[in-house]
């Protein structure tokens, strides 16, 4: 007796969580893809977004390589927001995507849960200190907040001269990880992860010598939301969102 | 191709399954024949990374192998160096994440052992440790032999665990399975491809092995 009723307790649990994703999805929803380094930013808008019109914005978020490969292999996202230009010009020219648009240029930033990490006068004496022993990179093949901490450091001679130092992440997300969990002494992070709670207890450097990094969207063909996907991605660019971007240190 | 990725990756299952076999097997020998209270707990604790995500794993080793952490403080203060981000440190990450795959095989490749052997060892006047290294040991050489195949595949095959704790360093943690998940991302699929294609054969002959040494057993 006692068995039976444990089962059917079982069977109704099952069926009420299967339920819950049923009552929701009556709401019209889009899928997005969106580069690790825009996670703040994305959610705020996003809600902002669903306040205003009553659609859902789900996001995937992961590096922009990694999503690329996700899409190409038909992932059913609406939306692709790259970290790059040159990836959403790419699933356009492969027929997959509509015209990019920038959304967002973002600022690499050398960040470190240390605050006496700062005190050296530029961010390149920072990194020569003996006691700095490792500092996070994400992958500058695959991410383009890597790209561009690469090109900062070529440009100032430390590329090869430290290169004993750099411990490579697969995301700029991940490149954070690594930092505030003090795994390694620094890493080169978004500027919008530096706005996040955690990143405000440490303290950072800008990187000038580290080009913009000019970050494209585009919607994707196969979405079955095109009119949703098309209000979502004006809204992007809209004043209302640049708020919120310029909080998380976007232009 | 380049190939250094294979190297770590073998130089990481082979220096894994040497550390873990001779860690595994007294462990499996208390499991497999002492009766003590909490034993199940313990049996439990040395499955648990059967039952746990490897990035949950990768998570708490980042924290505890980290300058802050307990082990990363330990062996800083007896080095001068760190853990993390080393070819020490994926070993010990890859050790953690595969000690059930020795531990079970070897448990019940001893439990596989005749009694009236260990016992007759007894009255001849062997100690247990006498017995352990002369008596079981030797007579559960295929079993041993099917762990050690199962947890080095098994290491060939880690990949989150090395993707949180790793840092991808050519030569020194970025094994193969990272170096394909990073050409997958860069986009060379050719590359990816070809790295893909080496596991396959290298896999299935390592299979037919244990599956050789079971049936032997």
């Amino acid at each position: 007796m006692m068995r039976r009723l444990g089962c059917g307790w079982v069977f109704l649990l099952v069926w009420v969580l299967w339920l819950i994703p049923l009552s929701v999805s009556a709401q019209e929803r889009l899928n997005a893809a969106v580069a690790a380094n825009f996670i703040q930013a994305f959610t705020e808008i996003s809600q902002a977004f669903e306040r205003k019109t009553g659609v859902r914005v789900e996001a995937t978020f992961s590096s922009s390589g990694n999503l690329y490969g996700q899409i190409v292999n038909g992932a059913p996202y609406d939306l692709y927001l790259s970290a790059d230009e040159e990836r959403p010009a790419r699933l356009n020219k492969e027929g997959a995507g509509e015209r990019p648009f920038v959304y967002a240029r973002g600022r690499c930033v050398l960040w470190s849960a240390r605050k006496d990490f700062c005190r050296a006068g530029d961010w390149r004496t920072a990194l020569r200190d003996e006691d700095v022993k490792r500092v996070a990179v994400a992958n500058p093949e695959t991410a383009p907040y890597g790209t561009a901490a690469r090109a900062a450091l070529v440009k100032a001679g430390l590329w090869e001269a430290l290169k004993q130092k750099w411990v490579f992440a697969q995301t700029i997300a991940q490149a954070f990880q690594y930092a505030s969990t003090s795994a390694t002494a620094a890493g080169f992070c978004a500027y919008s992860s530096v706005m996040s709670d955690e990143g405000k207890k440490g303290c950072f450097y800008r990187i000038e010598e580290a080009p913009a990094i000019v970050q494209s969207a585009c919607i994707l063909k196969r979405t079955p939301h095109r009119a949703s996907a098309e209000a979502f991605a004006a809204f992007l660019i809209s004043p209302e969102a640049g708020a919120i971007k310029d909080r998380y240190g976007y232009h | 191709m380049d190939w250094q990725p294979f190297y770590v990756t073998l130089k990481l299952a082979v220096a894994t399954t040497g550390l873990l076999i001779a860690l595994a097997a007294p462990l499996a020998y208390v499991l497999a024949y002492a009766r003590f209270p909490g034993k199940s707990m313990i049996e439990a604790l040395v499955n648990l990374p059967l039952a746990l995500p490897p990035t949950v794993i990768g998570f708490y080793l980042v924290v505890v192998m980290g300058p802050k952490g307990a082990a990363g403080r330990v062996w800083e203060a007896l080095t001068g160096g760190s853990l993390l981000f080393t070819f020490l440190g994926i070993v010990i990450a890859s050790t953690l994440y595969s000690l059930p795959f020795a531990v079970q095989p070897l448990k019940a490749a001893f439990q596989r052992i005749d009694r009236r052997l260990m016992e007759s060892a007894y009255i001849l006047g062997l100690s247990r440790k006498a017995t352990f290294l002369r008596v079981i040991i030797p007579n559960s050489v295929s079993g041993i032999a099917a762990a050690a195949i199962l947890v080095f595949l098994h290491c060939m095959g880690a990949f989150g665990v090395l993707l949180m704790v790793g840092g991808s360093l050519p030569g020194e943690t970025k094994v193969a399975s990272i170096a394909i998940y990073e050409a997958v991302e860069a986009m060379k699929y050719r590359e990816a491809g070809l790295m893909s294609l080496c596991f396959i054969p290298i896999s299935y002959a390592f299979l037919l092995l244990v599956n050789r040494l079971n049936r032997g057993a």
